[in-house]
């Protein structure tokens, strides 16, 4: 069976394409089309099957990362949009939480005030009013009114409506029934009700979900559904179309057309994903994904071979909040473009701000005229002038030089100094990061792996693990295409999400059954009409707890089937123990509330084959160098040897100070540190630490 | 470029500040999280923050509100002054908890927690939290509203640096003294153990921060990340031009009692700016009221009030980037009150309800500044409001409190932000779905208070209207401002709208309530109507650009008759801009 994975990332599309009978993989490249990024998609897909003498009719799956959503939201570029919501709480998107994003700052702008998903003129009200616990309806729903404000809407002109009611996602009858209005008033409008897209309480945060599903949503749908027939002329006939979601696993096409919201963070996933396989792959269960590219690094925790899910209060995109399932990424605005500069204070920064891709650092000769770490690595060594990204890309070795020399004079340092300060503090930025990812969440950084990748990753991961004393880095096969790997690893992912409010001392086993029952019962049909069998479906339980009275809930993992006082009692102490993991500290004898309950279902989908190293004798550097390290507080040049990573053999040992180099990246391995190459092709580098 | 300190170097400066902020965002964090009381984990009515040895603060939690983080080098610097004068030494280990409002901390109910940070047997650093706790143990339900206390006493328990754990053994009488003198102690309690978890947790890693980098280099680099700060505040007010620029406001304080002395009072600032300092001087403002507890601690609410806006103006964040908080960034500035102002009072003059007057103060600072810096200020702000609501079930008590949002004045090229918390506190809203399913409360309607804005070239931002429904029997206690005074318009913008709270009986009466309720017994069905202020206009109204006038009028925001009174901007029914009655409205306009 053939699988394309392709992942549309700023600069580059990425591609990936296995046969899960040969086990063979092979990978592509080609220039990312903003304008309509599904051309670079085709074009690739094409260039793919000419490359490899596939034929597209054999293409079974094609596993596709997208920013279209991501970019939607963040550039602003969104369905001109319209709200049908409870009469009395119009304004619940616009006021928020009543809280400014900058405490010390008169100027700022509140993106939900000064960019709305929906205008004040298109959020109209009907009269409605459900009430807790249990959903009754205290004033029923003016179907009339709703008819109205559909009609108004239409002659608005906008194209897309979100339906949201208060605690909707206790009894959702109201919404679906000013759906159906809408639908029947107006057929061609993209429509979205709050509970089915997040069914969680907290009112803005869930009617701002819902209003950028919408205001998304024509524009995704569009692109998937074009994409999909595009596809189709092509000759790709017998070929499925999944899209990643943010919560780790593909959504079908038509999935992904209904809830665009479910694919925010479908690339950083990606990687997330793919920087877990070379995990397993050298059997290692704790990794940190550390993704860095030219602008940020993506921070990933797979704790016992399970990433962590992001909470749904800490879920933001382009300064809105979003309830939607997503893995824990952590960004930082840290990479290979960060500038360095000296601020109006005196103090050395480096980042956020970053040369990005035009004009890029110094070193790329576009008229980058800042220093950044790039031009840093490239004085101190370890990038070199004609070797970068395979000798595709020149680097201007003396307009680095002259920039870090300018930043150098107003620090009163020498030019490798001022080099390898700008290093020390990218790196502890990258390290702070991390360490926050993981103590936050009471794991020791020292007991994991750090998987490094991206372009830049394999540049800084051996110095960020150093600081953090974690032991081991490992360096998947083809760094700067982990995201594209990482898609050929997923199921197919659906969550199912109740809100219950169960305090642990009086819980209603019963109700609790019940609704992880229909919960089950949706998944399976909607598991039944992409096609799958029931026998590849598994399902997690999870829910969302916390001390009655507290605001924030732990996510803590309920037995596969049974719901009933001892596997209970099992879930309340598991809550103490990862309270007391993430906060030091737990409450004695509170009782603990069940906030919601959530069902995870994964249908098995056919992964990646990657092949092993195939070289059998130990290749000999391919020349030596005089590069730039730090021993013991002084920085010297040593002699290091470059070697080529698609030459290494199985169990080579590489010792530092060596630089290896490869097609989309290059592997700094500093003195004291040590790689091998694992026989799945992954390196493996002993910190030494 | 100049060098701090030549022990330490740029990069490990630069890298010891991240450690720092790093440590006060986890202690924040896991205190947000762990807490129990919805003013700490939902308003975010806490703070966290690293201090060293002298009391100097090295970097405070991102999330918490200012008004929480910015007092903290003022407890600690409290605590070492009482411990001082009896004679008592901090001991690794101690857990030393404080809430003096006349020894720096905020208020009453906010209380510290704070742990000492030894290296080799010398104390080098302090890591502390605060948070605003539902109950004190004043003299009615909730620690909000307490508007009638008469003294400092009748604001509840009084703690002056108390050792509640001494070398790591829990001082037990003292917690049972607070769980038999709080109300809701549960919970109260609760959230001082998550206080001390979170402060414990950032003591551990600031120690092995200062093990890492050894005392000297770790003490250097605190030196240089203050004089950074310090430098960039100067830099920033030296932009200034000399001078002397003032500002008066007024608060209500209490509209409905006979004392004149109790309302109508004045805040007076004078700021001068010499060179790279400046002086503020509050001299002017009101006497204390010395039986009602609208006074402002000077250390812990007049000075972070000052800090907080003088920053927010000259080195705000959304021009300048992040700006390191600490010790540093206030040594340029000077504070003078007169000793039994309302700004600086006497023991044992009431301080539990200076929530408002101090965010007025704050306001106050930023109309002085407005004169030498008109393109980085807002028009005046609307003030905030606290509601209480308790009640009593089955012998335990329910306490909830509200903040309610102000607004903020039109801005050099931007409207004010509509419904949103001031200046000098940044806390949230609860969620109306977590309010209802937890307490016998309805928020029966939440939304924008239309057609009363201060207009401008660039119009102050829109206030709330917000109802709340008793579902059973309970009372309420209320502390806010602005129902007599309206923000401030700026250069040609008019007055924005005050505030007003009305309580519609359920027996059809409806009350008009002063900005002040001491603690009134309510009933199932009664409910209150909170209406926001309206922020002041910036800039002449007749120079809005008509389009934005159209705008608003179509998001029904302001009515046609306002555009015409206030903009001169004539809309058709069918919403359509009058080019030419607009023309002939704005120059009959102009001609006056």
């Amino acid at each position: 069976m053939i699988l394309i994975g392709v992942d549309v990332g700023g600069t580059f599309t990425d591609l990936v394409v296995t046969n899960t009978e040969s086990g063979d993989s092979q990978i592509h490249k080609i220039p990312t089309t903003p304008e309509d990024p599904s051309q670079g998609v085709i074009d690739g897909l094409q260039e793919v099957c000419d490359q490899f003498e596939i034929n597209p009719a054999d293409v079974r799956h094609i596993l596709h990362g997208t920013t279209i959503a991501t970019n939607a939201v963040l550039e602003y570029e969104g369905a001109k949009t319209g709200l049908i919501t409870t009469a009395g709480y119009r304004d619940i998107l616009h006021i928020g939480r009543h809280q400014r994003p900058q405490h010390y700052s008169i100027m700022q702008d509140i993106p939900w005030q000064n960019r709305p998903l929906v205008r004040r003129a298109q959020r109209l009200t009907v009269t409605e009013r459900l009430i807790p616990p249990n959903g009754d309806v205290l004033i029923p729903l003016d179907e009339p009114a709703v008819r109205v404000a559909a009609q108004q809407l239409k002659r608005d002109g906008v194209d897309a409506i979100a339906v949201c009611f208060l605690f909707s996602y206790l009894n959702p009858a109201h919404e679906d029934r000013a759906r159906e209005i809408i639908q029947s008033e107006y057929p061609n409008c993209f429509v979205t009700t709050s509970q089915s897209v997040s069914p969680q309480f907290r009112e803005f945060e869930r009617f701002t979900t819902a209003a950028m599903n919408a205001f998304i949503g024509p524009k995704v749908r569009t692109y998937v559904h074009e994409l999909e027939s595009t596809l189709a002329k092509q000759g790709f006939k017998q070929a499925e179309l999944h899209v990643m979601g943010s919560n780790g696993g593909v959504a079908t096409a038509k999935m992904v057309a209904e809830k665009p919201v479910l694919t925010l963070l479908s690339g950083p996933a990606a990687g997330v994903m793919g920087g877990g396989l070379s995990g397993q792959l050298v059997e290692r269960s704790n990794v940190i994904t550390f993704d860095v590219g030219g602008t940020s690094a993506d921070i990933g925790l797979i704790v016992k071979n399970t990433y962590s899910e992001a909470t749904a209060r800490d879920t933001w995109i382009g300064g809105y909040p979003v309830m939607a399932p997503m893995i824990d990424i952590h960004t930082i605005g840290a990479g290979g473009g960060s500038i360095a500069y000296i601020d109006d204070g005196g103090a050395f920064r480096v980042g956020p701000a970053s040369a990005g891709a035009t004009p890029g650092p110094a070193a790329y000769g576009h008229g980058g005229d800042r220093p950044t770490v790039t031009d840093a690595h490239l004085v101190l060594g370890h990038l070199i002038e004609g070797k970068f990204l395979g000798g595709e890309m020149n680097l201007d070795l003396q307009a680095a030089n002259t920039v870090i020399d300018r930043l150098a004079s107003e620090l009163g340092l020498d030019r490798p100094e001022a080099a390898d300060g700008i290093m020390a503090i990218i790196n502890a930025n990258m390290a702070n990061a991390i360490r926050s990812r993981t103590i936050q969440k009471g794991h020791d950084p020292r007991e994991f792996s750090l998987v490094s990748f991206g372009g830049a990753g394999p540049l800084h991961g051996v110095d960020v693990a150093r600081i953090l004393d974690i032991p081991e880095v490992i360096i998947p096969p083809y760094p700067g295409i982990t995201s594209a790997v990482g898609l050929l690893t997923t199921d197919l992912k659906y969550d199912a999400i109740r809100t219950e409010f169960q305090i642990s001392d009086r819980v209603d086993t019963h109700r609790l059954a019940r609704d992880f029952d229909r919960m089950q019962a949706e998944l399976a049909t909607q598991f039944e009409q992409d096609g799958l069998q029931q026998s590849d479906i598994t399902y997690r339980r999870s829910g969302d707890l916390r001390y009655v009275g507290q605001g924030y809930e732990l996510r803590v993992p309920f037995a596969a089937s049974r719901v009933d006082t001892a596997s209970l009692a099992h879930v309340f102490e598991t809550f103490q123990s990862i309270h007391l993991a993430e906060y030091g500290h737990i409450f004695d004898d509170s009782p603990i509330e069940i906030v919601n309950i959530r069902l995870t279902g994964s249908g098995e989908m056919p992964k990646i084959e990657l092949r092993s190293a195939t070289a059998s004798t130990d290749s000999p550097p391919l020349d030596h160098r005089p590069c730039f390290f730090r021993i013991e507080g002084t920085l010297q040049q040593l002699d290091t040897a470059l070697y080529q990573r698609e030459t290494l053999a199985s169990k080579q040992q590489i010792d530092g100070p060596a630089i290896i180099l490869q097609k989309d990246t290059t592997i700094v391995i500093p003195p004291g540190a040590s790689a091998v190459t694992h026989p799945s092709n992954n390196l493996l580098i002993d910190t030494g630490v | 470029m100049k060098k701090d300190n030549m022990q330490v170097d740029h990069v490990t400066a630069s890298v010891i500040q991240g450690a720092l902020e790093n440590i006060a965002v986890e202690m924040g964090y896991k205190l947000m999280r762990m807490s129990y009381s919805s003013i700490i984990r939902e308003s975010e009515d806490f703070g966290a923050a690293l201090v060293d040895s002298e009391g100097r603060g090295l970097a405070e939690s991102a999330q918490s509100t200012p008004l929480q983080s910015g007092p903290i080098p003022g407890y600690v610097r409290g605590v070492l002054r009482i411990l001082a004068e009896r004679g008592e030494t901090i001991q690794p280990g101690d857990v030393i908890m404080h809430n003096d409002a006349y020894a720096g901390a905020s208020h009453g109910p906010d209380v510290g927690f704070i742990v000492p940070v030894f290296h080799e047997d010398a104390l080098i650093a302090f890591a502390t939290t605060t948070a605003h706790h539902l109950d004190i143990g004043a003299l009615t339900p909730g620690s909000c509203g307490i508007v009638d206390a008469i003294d400092a006493y009748a604001e509840g328990l009084q703690f002056k640096a108390i050792k509640v754990y001494e070398q790591g053994q829990k001082v037990v009488p003292v917690w049972h003294l607070l769980r038999d003198n709080i109300r809701v102690s549960d919970l109260v309690v609760g959230d001082m153990e998550a206080q001390i978890a979170a402060a414990r947790f950032g003591a551990e890693q600031l120690g092995e921060l200062i093990n890492r980098y050894g005392r000297t280099t770790f003490a250097a680099a605190c030196d240089a990340v203050m004089n950074y700060a310090e430098r960039l505040m100067r830099q920033a007010i030296a932009a200034l031009p000399d001078g002397r620029y003032s500002a008066t406001t007024y608060i209500d304080g209490y509209l409905d009692d006979p004392d004149p002395a109790r309302r109508d009072l004045p805040l007076v600032v004078t700021i001068n700016v010499e060179g790279d300092e400046m002086t503020v001087d509050l001299t002017g403002t009101t006497p204390q009221v010395s039986d009602r507890p609208i006074n402002m601690p000077l250390e812990g609410t007049v000075d972070i009030a000052i800090w907080l806006t003088v920053r927010s103006v000259l080195l705000d964040t959304d021009t300048h980037g992040h700006i390191p908080v600490n010790d540093g960034l206030v040594r340029p500035i000077h504070i003078v009150a007169p000793k039994g102002c309302l700004a600086n009072p006497v023991f044992p003059a009431p301080t539990i309800a200076r929530f408002c007057p101090g965010n007025q103060l704050a306001d106050t600072v930023m109309k002085a500044l407005a004169e030498v810096a008109p393109q980085q200020v807002s028009a005046g702000i609307g003030n905030l409001r606290v509601i209480a609501f308790s009640g009593l079930q089955d012998s335990t008590h329910w306490v909830h409190m509200e903040i309610f949002e102000g607004s903020y004045g039109g801005r050099h090229g931007k409207d004010g932000m509509d419904a949103v918390d001031t200046l000098y506190a940044n806390t949230r809203n609860n969620p109306i779905e977590d309010i209802e399913s937890h307490l016998p409360l309805r928020v029966s309607r939440y939304e924008l208070r239309e057609d009363v804005c201060g207009a401008g070239e660039w119009r102050g931002g829109f206030g709330s209207v917000r109802e709340f429904e008793y579902l059973s029997n309970g009372a309420a206690a209320v502390e806010g401002e602005g129902h007599h005074y309206a923000p401030w318009g700026f250069r040609g913008g008019n007055d924005g709208g005050v505030a007003s709270l009305n309580l519609a009986r359920v027996d059809g009466e409806t009350l008009e309530m002063p900005s002040k309720v001491p603690h009134t017994a309510l009933k199932t069905g009664d409910r209150f109507v909170c209406v926001g202020p309206a922020g002041g206009g910036y800039g002449d109204p007749f120079q809005r650009d008509p389009e934005r006038v159209l705008t608003d009028v179509i998001d029904e925001l302001i009515s046609r008759q306002s555009a015409e009174r206030d903009y001169g901007v004539a809309i058709t029914k069918e919403l359509v801009l009058d080019h030419s009655a607009t023309a002939t409205l704005r120059q009959a306009h102009s001609a006056k």
